[in-house]
C-alpha cells in the first residue's frame, strides 16, 4: 500500500477527503481486504488516541462508509458500466464494506484488550457475514483527484481527435481500423478550434 | 435465407481443415490475408449504443497499400490512406488533415506472431466455428489479455478467405466495447486509382499538416514506469495541428497494444488539463508533470494510460533516478 493511499485513509477517518477520491476509495475497500483492514487500524489508532473510555470508531466509520457508498455516482470510472449489476454491487459493496470494517475494527479492539469494545454494529457484522463478491476488473492503482468544479475534464475533442490522428499509424492492426472509423464518425467534434495559424495549400 | 443458411452449414461441415483447428495457425493466415488482400466492403461499427456504416475499399499493389474509409452514415467523412501517408476528409468543417511519416512506419499492418514475448501478454484460444448469416462458416480465435493492461479480442476469420469478418474488442472481463462486422466483402485484385479519389473538392478545403518533423534517437522523455510488457517502440518530435510549437511524440507497445504519448508545453493562460476522454476504442489520459501537459492516447484500459502518463519524467531526471538507484544497490 503506498503512502499516497494511506494519506487518503487518514484524510477519509477525518472527514476531509473530497467526495470524488472518496468515491474512489470505497471503490477501492470494496475489493481489498489488505485496504480494509488498515482502514480498521487506522479508525483503531484514531478512536484510543482520542478515547475517554469508549471506543465508538467502528459505528462512526461503519456509518460513514454506508453512506459515502450510498452516494457514490454510477459512473464513478467515467465507463460504462451496467445498471443493475451496479446496483447490486454498491448495495453489497456498501454493506460488506462497512460489516467488514466494524468486525475488523472490534477485532482489533478486543485483541487490544481495551475497555469498552462493545459495538452494536460489529454484532449485527458477524450475524450475517458478508457476501463473496465478484471480482471488479477496473482497477485504478492510482487515485487521481478530479478537476476542481469548472475546470475541463479531459482533452478538448478536437485536441483528442488531431492526438488520434497522430496516433493512428501506430494503432495495433487489429483496431486500426476501428480508430480510423471513430476519426471520421459523425460523433467526432468539430476541429475547426484547433487549427494552426497558418494554413497548407492541398496537394 | 434458410437455404443459404443450409448451404452455409453445410459447406462448413463439408469443409474439413487440413490442418490442425489451431488459434495460432489461424491468426497467421489472417494475417497473410490482411497484408495481401484487395477489397471491397462495408462493415458496421457498434458501440457504446452507437451503430455506424463505413465503406471501405483496400488495395494491394506492388507493396503499396491504398486504403479508403468512407462514413456512410453522416456527412460524408472519409480517411484515405497511401502507404505512409494519412489524409483525413471532414467536408461538413471544409477541412483536411494530412499526416505523412516517412520511412519506418508500419502502417502495411502486419500482425505480429504470438509468441514468445507476446505470449507472456496474451493467450490465444481456439473457440470453434460459428457460421455467420453473410459469410457462412468462420473460424472463431479469442485472443485474450493476461492481465488488466489491455485489451481482448474475438475474432471470426472467413474459412475460404482468411479475412476478419467480425471482431469483438472487449474488456478484462470479457465485455465488448466495440463490434465491427463486415455486411459485405467483394475481392478485386484490380481496383483502379479513382477508387481512392475523395468525393469532394479537394480545392475547397482548408489543408493543416501535422507530421513527424524528426525521430527522436534520445529523447528528452522517458516513462519512469510502465506496465508490464510495454517497451517504448519510436519517439520523435510531432508537428500537431494546434499547438504552435512541435509536440513530443513517444510511442510504447506491448507488441499488440500501443500507447502514444504526447507531451507539449501549455497555452500561455490555459487551465492545466487532467481527467480521461474516449473516442470509440481509444482513450485518452491527460495529466501535468513538471509544467508540461502529457497526453498518453491508445486502445487499451485506461489505467494503462495513467501508468504510463504518471511516470513520465524528463529523461534527466530518470537517468538521475537510475543512477540513484543503482548507488544504493552498491
Amino acid at each position: 500500500m503506498t503512502d499516497r493511499i494511506k494519506e487518503q485513509l487518514s484524510a477519509f477517518l477525518d472527514g476531509e477527503l473530497p467526495d470524488p477520491e472518496s468515491a474512489l476509495l470505497l471503490k477501492r475497500l470494496e475489493r481489498d481486504d489488505e485496504l480494509r483492514s488498515a482502514l480498521s487500524r487506522y479508525s483503531l489508532v484514531g478512536a484510543v488516541l482520542r478515547s475517554d473510555g469508549d471506543v465508538p470508531a467502528a459505528r462512526h466509520v461503519a456509518a460513514r462508509v454506508s453512506a459515502a457508498i450510498a452516494r457514490e455516482p454510477a459512473r464513478v470510472a467515467g465507463f460504462l458500466r451496467r445498471p443493475g449489476r451496479d446496483a447490486f454491487l454498491r448495495g453489497a459493496a456498501g454493506f460488506a464494506v462497512a460489516a467488514g470494517v466494524a468486525l475488523g475494527a472490534v477485532l482489533l479492539v478486543q485483541q487490544a484488550g481495551l475497555p469498552g469494545a462493545e459495538a452494536p454494529d460489529a454484532v449485527v457484522a458477524q450475524a450475517e457475514p458478508p457476501p463473496v463478491l465478484p471480482p471488479v476488473v477496473e482497477d485504478p492503482e492510482i487515485y487521481v483527484t478530479p478537476p476542481a468544479p469548472g475546470a475541463p475534464a479531459g482533452i478538448p475533442p478536437a485536441e483528442f481527435a488531431n492526438y488520434l490522428v497522430a496516433h493512428y499509424g501506430y494503432a495495433s492492426p487489429l483496431v486500426r481500423r476501428s480508430v480510423g472509423a471513430g476519426l471520421i464518425s459523425d460523433d467526432e467534434p468539430a476541429l475547426a478550434d484547433a487549427l494552426p495559424p497558418a494554413e497548407t495549400p492541398a496537394p | 435465407m434458410t437455404s443459404r443458411l443450409a448451404i452455409a452449414t453445410a459447406l462448413g461441415l463439408a469443409a474439413t481443415p487440413v490442418f490442425a483447428e489451431n488459434g495460432q495457425e489461424w491468426l497467421t493466415r489472417m494475417g497473410a490475408a490482411l497484408s495481401n488482400a484487395s477489397y471491397v466492403g462495408e462493415f458496421v461499427s457498434e458501440s457504446a449504443g452507437r451503430t455506424e456504416r463505413f465503406a471501405i475499399t483496400h488495395r494491394v499493389r506492388d507493396g503499396v497499400v491504398s486504403e479508403r474509409l468512407v462514413s456512410l452514415t453522416g456527412q460524408g467523412r472519409e480517411l484515405v490512406r497511401e502507404n505512409d501517408e494519412v489524409v483525413v476528409y471532414l467536408p461538413d468543417q471544409k477541412l483536411a488533415i494530412i499526416e505523412r511519416r516517412s520511412g519506418r512506419s508500419d502502417l502495411l499492418g502486419a500482425l505480429p506472431q504470438f509468441e514468445g514475448r507476446m505470449a507472456t501478454w496474451y493467450r490465444i484460444d481456439w473457440v470453434g466455428r460459428e457460421t455467420l448469416d453473410d459469410f457462412g462458416p468462420t473460424a472463431v480465435v479469442a485472443v485474450r489479455p493476461r492481465d488488466g493492461y489491455r485489451f481482448g479480442y474475438r475474432l471470426w476469420i472467413d474459412v475460404d478467405s482468411h479475412m476478419p469478418v467480425r471482431s469483438d474488442l472487449s474488456d478484462g472481463s470479457g465485455r465488448v466495447i466495440e463490434r465491427l462486422r463486415f455486411t459485405r466483402l467483394d475481392f478485386d485484385g484490380d481496383i483502379p486509382d479513382s477508387a481512392f479519389e475523395p468525393a469532394l473538392d479537394r480545392h475547397k478545403l482548408r489543408w493543416v499538416r501535422q507530421s513527424p518533423q524528426a525521430d527522436d534517437e534520445a529523447p528528452a522523455w522517458r516513462a519512469a514506469q510502465v506496465p508490464p510488457g510495454f517497451r517504448l517502440s519510436a519517439s520523435g518530435v510531432q508537428a500537431l495541428a494546434g499547438p504552435n510549437s512541435p509536440v513530443s511524440h513517444l510511442v510504447y507497445s506491448d507488441g499488440l497494444a500501443t500507447v502514444s504519448v504526447f507531451i507539449r508545453v501549455p497555452k500561455p493562460g490555459r487551465v492545466p488539463l487532467e481527467g480521461t476522454s474516449r473516442s470509440g476504442v481509444a482513450s485518452a489520459y491527460t495529466t501535468v508533470v513538471d509544467g508540461h501537459q502529457v497526453t498518453a492516447v491508445g486502445e487499451v484500459p485506461t489505467r494503462t494510460l495513467k501508468t504510463i502518463a504518471m511516470s513520465l519524467r524528463p529523461a534527466a531526471v530518470t537517468a538521475d533516478e537510475a543512477r540513484a538507484a543503482a548507488n544504493r544497490r552498491n
